[in-house]
């Protein structure tokens, strides 16, 4: 038996596992090699250790003592707090301007807020198309018409173009996928659908003209709305056939 | 015997012989589309918040609510016959005619009857045919037509309904519950409902074509009309549940139940 072949039996043997054959083997190996018998006592001695019947016993003796010391070196190695006296003069330093600095200073600070403020509050007064379609001129605060007037916000008629002008591409993109279906419909499908859109069709023309001859009319331009939500979602409910 | 004879005159061929010659003619007459149409069923147990979703190309669907803990489906499939295949995911069951037919040229009408449990939520559509829904209290119910088709929706109680059509009628029978939200759309039609004189809600109303907006027993100071009698709107008891009622070329009825 060689030394690895040895200490690979190593565990085996000390727990009686092996036969009589490989322990005579393992037993006479041990004999004449003097660096596998020490590695036989080390396992040995750690088998004996963890057959203590007492686990207490491997606890060191005064564990609380033990971990006051490790604190009282633990905090004795942390450096005490330094001097604040240099800080603090290197801060008034730091804050000794000249005039003119405080006067730049507080120039900037002035534009920048402003900028903010202008940027903030019509970010704040500007709600989205869906939601200023649905606004009136009657209903708008006396901001609003103020920023609206100074161009930092739309009115609810370019609102209301804005956003015709955008349900108007939608619609043009969807028909134009139903046009390229529709051959393939049968004819109570394409007779329905010929239907309704004529129905939305006619409803969308008379909001034109009522909006063309008032464009005040804020209750027509909430319908037109519904109304061309309604024709987009025809056509794009056809179009997935 | 002369009772007999008479009989005899009156009915010369024996009762089977009568009853095949009748069947035949019954068969003769009969449409071709009658004896084309399938037909499908299928029953799903379910617990009692089942949702149902239901996307059907046309004909007629029909929901009615029961007392079992089950899904019942059952459809007639006119010819050409559709592809149905239901699917039940994490207590939804899903069937999506248009899905399962896309691209196919031509589709019979399927109609459907679905019994659900009474408390389920139920959302249905179609492209074109009549929906009904009746006895249903879940907590959401919406029924969507694209284009044409009545929409029926009778003893329902729900926190949520909606209801949309193009061109056809829409008539809600049923409770409206605190805090809870009812809309109704149609293009061109007459929506009529029909809620209890308890019910407490603020309303939208807008009939801009006809200005026909009928509030019957539900007319209060607190509701008003707006742009020229196009709009009503306002409160009616404590108004915590919103309804909002949009006719594009029809008129709008309050009913009381």
């Amino acid at each position: 038996m060689n030394c690895e072949e040895c200490q690979i039996s190593i565990s085996a043997f000390l727990d009686c596992d092996l036969d009589a054959a490989a322990s005579n083997d393992v037993r006479e190996h041990l004999a004449l090699c003097s660096p596998c018998a020490k590695v036989c006592e080390d396992f040995a001695a750690i088998v004996d250790s963890c057959r203590v019947d007492n686990p207490a016993e491997i606890v060191p003796p005064n564990a609380q003592a033990l971990w006051c010391r490790i604190n009282n070196i633990i905090e004795s190695e942390v450096k005490p707090p330094t001097e604040q006296q240099p800080e603090r003069s290197f801060i008034r330093r730091r804050w000794n301007f000249t005039l003119s600095q405080s006067i730049a200073a507080l120039a900037g600070v002035a534009v920048i807020s402003s900028l903010l403020t202008i940027v903030g509050i019509r970010n704040y007064f500007e709600p989205t198309g869906e939601d200023f379609t649905l606004r009136s001129a009657s209903t708008q605060t006396t901001f609003e018409k103020i920023l609206s007037k100074v161009g930092l916000a739309d009115t609810p008629q370019q609102a209301r173009e804005r956003r015709y002008k955008e349900q108007q591409a939608a619609i043009d993109y969807w028909n134009k996928r139903v046009q390229a279906r529709k051959s393939q419909w049968d004819n109570k499908i394409r007779d329905a659908f010929d239907r309704n859109l004529n129905e939305i069709d006619q409803t969308v023309s008379e909001y034109n003209q009522i909006l063309q001859v008032d464009p005040q009319d804020d209750l027509s331009g909430e319908m037109l709305d519904s109304a061309l939500n309604d024709k987009m979602n025809l056509l794009r409910q056809f179009a997935e056939l | 015997m002369i009772f007999n004879l008479k009989a005899r005159l009156l009915f010369p061929f024996p009762a089977k012989a009568t009853i095949l010659l009748l069947l035949s003619v019954v068969f003769f007459f009969a449409p071709a589309d009658a004896l084309a149409q399938r037909r499908f069923s299928r029953t799903y147990p379910a617990a009692s918040d089942v949702r149902l979703e239901l996307s059907n190309r046309s004909g007629f669907v029909t929901v009615e609510g029961w007392n079992r803990p089950e899904v019942s489906i059952s459809a007639y499939l006119e010819a050409p016959a559709a592809t149905i295949s239901p699917q039940m995911i994490a207590g939804t069951i899903y069937i999506n005619v248009l899905k399962d037919n896309q691209g196919r040229a031509e589709v019979g009408n399927v109609n459907f009857t679905v019994r659900v449990p009474y408390t389920s939520n139920v959302d249905i559509e179609t492209l074109i045919g009549n929906l009904t829904v009746s006895s249903v209290r879940g907590g959401s119910l919406r029924a969507h037509i694209s284009s044409e088709g009545d929409i029926t929706l009778t003893n329902i109680s729900a926190g949520t309904v909606s209801a949309q059509n193009g061109i056809g009628n829409i008539f809600f029978d049923g409770e409206i519950h605190p805090g809870g939200n009812y809309r109704f759309a149609s293009h061109k039609g007459d929506i009529n409902l029909r809620i209890p004189l308890s019910s407490s809600f603020r309303l939208v109303a807008n009939a801009p074509s006809t200005r026909s907006i009928s509030l019957g027993a539900f007319a209060n100071p607190n509701m008003v009309l707006l742009s020229d009698g196009r709009r009503v709107a306002g409160r009616f008891g404590d108004g915590s549940a919103s309804v909002t009622v949009t006719n594009q070329r029809g008129g709008i009825s309050f009913l009381r139940r």
